[in-house]
């Protein structure tokens, strides 16, 4: 059932609520995510560390195709943390509905837990946004390394290709920073509810 | 200092007052996702003239705008996250004053007896029992104060660079253009990472709080008081921030080193790997915050775990 209380949508019940889909894949995937971004910032900085002796040695394909490599592989890293990021705040919002639910059910004066808020709503549809943009960077960069490598893309091609790839990669990262922001913020709008809810279990009290 | 970030974290508010954190960091979010919106189209436009005849000049001063203006749009949408923590950590002091006062009312009658003291296991990891709150551990003092200077120095750190990327724009293919693009990079990294080291030294602040707070309740009503030790993630969030600070700090310097050089080439070497390198720190910072997230959210769940214990045993 849905009702409003103090200006907060909820749903009500007499038993304790699980975690909504968003915060069990967050539960179950936030520590795989960490270990891929771990594993993406690795081979990204060996990538560049072996393109600087192709810039070393005056080898501009090599060091192009690298460099390209290099960044898909730091920016599946970033995508991988933001991913982790997102999915810990996940969980932490699953924590608040599953743990303040359970504190009312024992408490046997009805459960009410907030409906997902609009801020909440914008988390993550923000979040799947700023991954695709990322990712279709990360895929750009792979295909001008293949490319370059095999001989049918110029470095000057290349280079243009490097700005507009640059360009969305800049603009996924912000874009997955503010669903982000949306998700802490999310936080906030949680912790009052709770405040005013369990002042007003007491009163009934 | 102290007392000035004592009532930053802790204003006299009514606990049903919406406090202004949220707005203020959405605001600044939008402001920095505007600003990269316009940082995108520089990078599509220079993009469209690479290869031009006579536009390398163009071409080559976009790219010292964009760079700067880049890490300023991430600045502000970072400084709003800051922002946004610092409105998690009031409403956490708020909501402790709220569940002492409320437990105060709910806890059941009981006989509480002689409270055994001492290490105990818990589903959410190893805690333990003590009849008194426990003491603040030194690194969260350390958080609890030094949030606020990261992130002053942090945003002075990328508004200088976002000043000097100007100067690296107006010189381009000059030693003074060089000097100033290896400052920009340098100095703005520098600051990005201040200010995600002044988001983890808050998310510290957030289990401080946790910790203290539920202490401080569970002191408060006369039971035993059960707190968590310090898992593994904690302790890992710890190493992978100062790692991750280490590079930035050491980028600087390289960066700061790399303005001496005479030869391009030489110049051109290193720069082409202290890119990736000071994008490594922050990865490390980033993966750091993952683990802070996760340990807050294992604390909530052993702490609502200790209130049901509470409101149903009454100790």
């Amino acid at each position: 059932m849905t009702a409003t209380t103090h200006g907060f949508d909820v749903e009500t019940s007499e038993v304790a609520f699980d975690e909504i889909l968003p915060q069990k894949a967050g539960t179950a995937l936030w520590a795989p995510a960490f270990v891929m971004a771990l594993a993406g910032f690795t081979a990204g900085i060996v990538l560049h560390v072996v393109k600087a002796t192709a810039v070393a040695d005056g080898d501009a394909v090599r060091a192009v195709t690298l460099g390209n490599l290099g960044t898909a592989s730091m920016f599946f890293g970033f995508t991988m943390v933001f991913t982790a990021i997102a999915f810990a705040i996940a969980r932490i919002l699953g924590a608040f509905r599953v743990g303040g639910s359970g504190v009312q059910a024992s408490l046997g004066s009805g459960v009410k837990v907030l409906q997902m808020p609009t801020v909440g709503k914008a988390f993550i549809g923000l979040m799947a946004m700023g991954m695709m943009i990322i990712l279709a960077g990360v895929v750009g960069h792979v295909v001008v390394a293949t490319q370059v490598n095999s001989g049918s893309m110029s470095l000057l091609q290349a280079e243009q290709w490097d700005w507009w790839l640059e360009a969305a990669r800049r603009f996924g990262v912000q874009v997955y920073l503010f669903s982000i922001l949306l998700g802490l913020a999310t936080i906030i709008y949680v912790v009052r509810f709770q405040t005013i809810r369990i002042r007003e279990l007491a009163q009934i009290a | 200092m102290t007392a000035t970030l004592d009532k930053i974290v802790h204003p006299d508010v009514d606990y049903q007052e919406k406090t202004k954190h949220r707005k203020i960091g959405i605001g600044l979010g939008v402001a920095g996702l505007l600003l990269g919106m316009a940082v995108a189209v520089l990078g599509v436009v220079a993009g469209n003239l690479v290869g031009n005849p006579g536009d390398e000049q163009t071409v080559a001063q976009l790219k010292a705008v964009a760079f700067g203006l880049n890490t300023t749009a991430l600045l502000l949408l970072k400084t709003g996250i800051a922002v946004v923590l610092l409105g998690i950590l009031v409403r956490i002091w708020i909501r402790v004053d709220s569940v002492r006062q409320s437990l105060a009312v709910l806890k059941p009658d009981a006989e509480v007896g002689t409270i055994r003291t001492g290490p105990i296991d818990t589903e959410y990891g190893a805690a333990t029992v003590t009849a008194t709150a426990p003491e603040r551990m030194t690194l969260h003092r350390m958080a609890t104060t030094m949030w606020a200077p990261m992130a002053v120095m942090g945003v002075m750190a990328v508004l200088g660079g976002l000043v000097v990327s100007w100067v690296w724009a107006g010189n381009v293919g000059t030693r003074t253009g060089l000097g100033a693009a290896a400052w920009t990079q340098g100095l703005q990294f520098l600051g990005e990472g201040f200010i995600l080291s002044s988001i983890a030294f808050l998310l510290a602040s957030i289990l401080s709080a946790l910790r203290e707070g539920g202490g401080e309740v569970q002191q408060a009503l006369g039971i035993s008081v059960v707190t968590l030790q310090m898992p593994a993630t904690a302790k890992a969030f710890v190493a992978l921030m100062m790692m991750g600070l280490m590079v930035e700090v050491v980028q600087f310097g390289l960066y700061v080193y790399i303005t001496t050089f005479d030869d391009l080439a030489r110049y051109t070497l290193w720069s082409s790997w202290l890119g990736p390198f000071r994008e490594l720190g922050l990865g490390l910072l980033l993966a750091g915050i993952v683990l802070a997230l996760a340990t807050i959210a294992n604390a909530l769940g052993f702490q609502f775990n200790r209130i049901r214990d509470i409101v149903v045993a009454g100790k």
